[in-house]
């Protein structure tokens, strides 16, 4: 694809603000009690076990369908990172109606998107630009939750495909126009080596008495979202639902899980920033406008981490375009990473809130404490707990021994613009993503450019911190590189060893080191606070912690830095993330 | 909608696994009984072990592995302990949950790797499928684990003394005071204590330590439910308490929580690594391996 032009790039960057902009406008100020789509709303709606409706029809009239459905299909799906940067608006106010009513269609249509055949892709485009939902009936995990148990087996006779067994918690049942199912074929029928075929179903379609609706379950999290179930009785499946080749699923489940992975961490970046936002309110309210003592180095700390989590989510969503081959690794560890980061922040911000998990009775600041507790409940639900980290691992572990043998310390550095927020990409391709192999090029950036900095003097007076820790990070990517290297590829049992485990976690964090090093160096020379190493070093010194590292805490002039961009950005109303967008808060005052 | 039933548009409302927590097992040395803490965490979710430092430590020292076994971050902080009571019981200590954690995740206890969240939280790198905790105090060592969400374990001697008057409005909300003014002395000086812990076993499991303000939220009269500080109840019950006087004058506060993503049980890590994922990545390796 040739390259944008600059004043063609200013253009799509523009619209691109524009829409998010408008996006957030219109959902208004979430902290004001009086507007409909705030807070108090949100909560309402969620102590009634429901989605708000007038935030789906505010969705439904942005045209959020069409954001799902690739450019090639009539719909505005041309960048993984603009989609992600859509979905902050609404993440950062109520997870469940991101999910409930925005990407779990997607998480369903991209099957279709990627193998589906041209009457499939055009009849769920239709269904998705016109407000229709979609919903996706998981094959059940290694250690599923609730979420992820049960599963629909498919059986070849009589010349067509028949449907046996339930799936408990199925998100949007009551109200899917249409359903993606990872079935497992028949053991005694099986036609390839894969073990799913993927089948793509309108509940309307079939025969009378075959689908039971099964009854809505409770959940702690996400509880308006409505999950119901199916349960297929013999059911004869309506020839040319198969998606892609018999077999497929699997391989079609490790394609496009790349895009989910990105995404659901991208946005939940947002629902975070809403606390923080309120805990910096919270803190300043306290000694007459300043922040003092535990509280500094609390809310910097975790801004630092929001940029870190942003940071990788960013290259990640930009690897799909930029380097399809090695994207699986870098969304993965995504995944696996910063929902785990993200919980602990919200852990940390809950100390300044005060406790949460009160029943909300009208009192000062229970709005505020309300979303903190109803988030701490969503996230685990987003992120599918332990299921889903160990999915993530999953795909990971395996690939370890070869990256130490073939890619770390080796591998080229991937193309510069992965790690430039808002740089011009070339369209998704989910089909053309690889699912294993391919160079680590997290690893690579991490190494290339602890590298590079190690010769600067120009990084003023945080520079030799920054040194410090990127040469601790090249240290510690060695040492994972020295144990990797003893289990055979193919090795399962040694694979499925707590010791691998914990390497995948170090890796997660080698690798977000590597995101935050290589999006700093990107900004930096720029008079702007991205461009000054104090976030990168508070950051980098968090991530250390977790690697047990043994590392001088941050200077505080660092922490002092990021407190000070933290505040500007609270009073001016403006995103704790790379992006810098603006919110529709009014801010706080001078 | 072809085929469906009626659907249910309420969903009731989602019930905690709010049981009473656990009775702490005792454990007096690395040979078990751990199939009582599998047990205790398949069955019921989370288990809670105890055990006396001068008991674990023969194993503790005998360990030529204890630099590994310690891990660095454990082995620089064990090293910068000048005490010998304190280096035993820290040793001694860390071997147990790492015993204890074998034992959940049907893993050999060396295999598991102890590590720390910013905060100070442990936490078993790579096993999110067990939440931990760890509490010492004199002789006495406790272990929290829990597979349904975070857990926090705290232990004090019953018979330290603490002077009401001068933490009352440190350590209590104002109904807890009222509620503590009006026992007896022996029994005020006993539900102090109670609420003290519970308070840091309930701060250990947000991870927090004593990062939160311990007069910021309270417990009601018996001691199982978290209030407001002006004492109304908090609406929900993802959270359980329970305090265990034990026979040799220890106490021992649980805080466990359900998050409400039930696991099904098993917390194994052979078992954690998704088939199909696992086994589509190595094939597609070793095709490209050309083996």
């Amino acid at each position: 694809m040739p390259a944008p032009t600059s004043t063609g790039q200013a253009l799509v960057e523009e619209s691109v603000d524009d829409r998010v902009a408008r996006l957030e406008r219109r959902f208004g100020d979430p902290a004001d009690p009086a507007n409909p789509l705030g807070f108090r709303a949100l909560l309402a709606a969620d102590e009634r076990h429901e989605l708000l409706g007038a935030a789906g029809e505010l969705l439904d009239a942005e045209g959020f369908g069409a954001e799902l459905v690739p450019a090639a299909l009539g719909g505005r799906l041309v960048r993984a990172d603009t989609l992600a940067r859509f979905l902050r608006p609404v993440f950062r106010r109520d997870i469940a109606l991101g999910f409930g009513h925005g990407i779990t269609s997607l998480f369903a249509a991209s099957a279709v998107w990627v193998s589906g055949s041209p009457e499939q892709q055009r009849s769920m485009a239709r269904l998705l630009r016109g407000g229709g939902r979609a919903t996706i009936v998981h094959r059940s995990l290694a250690h599923g939750s609730g979420l992820l148990a049960g599963e629909v087996t498919a059986s070849h006779r009589d010349g067509g495909h028949r449907l046996t067994g339930s799936k408990d918690m199925v998100i949007n049942a009551h109200r899917a126009d249409a359903m993606v199912v990872y079935a497992r074929d028949d053991p005694a029928g099986r036609p390839g080596t894969g073990t799913h075929s993927v089948l793509v179903l309108e509940p309307g379609q079939l025969p009378p008495g075959r689908l039971l609706m099964l009854p809505r379950k409770a959940t702690n999290g996400m509880r308006g979202c409505y999950f119901g179930g199916y349960a297929f009785e013999d059911c004869r499946i309506p020839d040319g639902a198969l998606v892609g080749a018999p077999g497929d699923g699997v391989r079609l489940a490790l394609r496009t899980f790349q895009l989910n992975r990105s995404l659901i961490p991208a946005a939940v970046i947002a629902s975070v920033d809403t606390v923080l936002r309120t805990a910096v309110r919270a803190a300043l309210a306290g000694r007459g406008g300043g922040i003092g003592g535990r509280h500094r180095p609390l809310l910097a700390g975790v801004f630092a981490d929001l940029l870190a989590c942003d940071a990788m989510a960013t290259a990640a969503l930009r690897s799909l375009h930029l380097v399809p081959e090695g994207a699986h690794l870098a969304a993965a560890g995504t995944k696996y990473l910063v929902p785990d980061l993200l919980r602990d922040d919200l852990e940390e911000l809950a100390t300044v809130l005060g406790a949460t998990g009160y029943r909300r009775d009208g009192s000062p600041g229970d709005d505020e404490r309300g979303a903190l507790s109803k988030l701490l409940r969503d996230l685990p639900a987003a992120g599918l707990g332990h299921a889903g980290t160990a999915a993530c691992q999953a795909v990971v572990i395996p690939q370890l021994p070869l990256l130490a043998r073939r890619s770390w310390f080796r591998a080229a550095e991937p193309p510069d613009a992965v790690f430039r927020p808002g740089a011009p990409l070339p369209p998704l391709d989910l089909g053309g993503l690889g699912l294993a192999g391919g160079d680590d090029f997290l690893a690579a950036a991490l190494t290339a450019t602890a590298r590079r900095i190690g010769d600067r003097r120009d990084l003023g007076e945080h520079g030799f911190a920054l040194k410090t820790l990127a040469q601790a990070f090249t240290g510690e990517l060695w040492k994972l590189h020295d144990r990797c290297r003893e289990p055979a590829a193919g090795d399962r049992a040694a694979l499925s060893s707590p010791e691998m485990c914990a390497l995948a976690d170090r890796h997660a964090l080698l690798s977000a080191a590597g995101a935050v090093l290589a999006v700093w160096e990107r900004q930096s020379g720029a008079d702007t606070f991205l461009a000054d190493p104090a976030w990168a070093v508070l950051a980098l010194s968090r991530l250390g912690g977790r690697l047990g590292l043994a590392l001088p805490g941050p200077p505080e002039a660092c922490v002092d830095a990021v407190l000070r961009e933290a505040v500007g950005r609270f009073r001016a109303g403006i995103s704790y993330d790379l992006y810098a967008a603006p919110l529709a808060e009014e801010g706080g005052g001078p | 909608m072809t085929g469906g039933t009626a659907r249910q548009a309420e969903p009731g409302t989602w019930e905690p696994a709010r049981t009473t927590v656990a009775e702490p097992i005792l454990m007096p040395g690395i040979d078990g009984p751990w199939s009582k803490v599998r047990q205790s965490v398949s069955w019921r979710g989370h288990a809670v072990v105890h055990g006396y430092w001068q008991q674990w430590l023969p194993a503790a020292l005998a360990d030529p592995e204890l630099r590994n076994l310690l891990g660095s971050r454990d082995w620089q902080r064990f090293s910068g302990l000048t005490d010998p009571e304190a280096r035993s019981r820290f040793a001694a200590s860390r071997l147990m949950v790492r015993y204890a954690a074998g034992a959940a995740l049907h893993v050999p206890p060396d295999s598991v790797e102890l590590a720390y969240k910013p905060g100070g939280r442990p936490y078993l790198r790579g096993c999110d499928q067990v939440d931990v905790s760890l509490s010492h105090t004199k002789d006495l060592m406790v272990v929290g684990l829990n597979r349904r969400g975070r857990i926090g374990v705290d232990t004090e001697v019953a018979s330290r003394r603490v002077r009401y008057a001068s933490v009352e409005r440190q350590l209590c909300t104002p109904t807890e005071r009222r509620h503590l003014t009006a026992l007896p002395e022996p029994e005020r000086e006993r539900e102090l204590l109670r609420i003290w812990t519970l308070k840091e076993a309930y701060t250990k499991a947000l991870g927090q330590g004593m990062r939160m303000g311990f007069s910021q939220f309270g417990f009601g009269p018996d001691g199982t439910t978290l209030r407001t500080p002006d004492g109304r109840e908090v609406g929900e019950g993802e959270w359980s308490f329970g305090t265990f006087w034990l026979p040799d004058s220890y106490l021992i506060s649980v805080a466990c929580q359900d998050a409400g993503l039930e696991s099904g049980g098993d917390t194994a890590v052979g078992t954690m690594l998704d088939e199909g994922f696992l086994g589509e990545v190595v094939d597609l390796l070793s095709h490209r391996d050309g083996r």
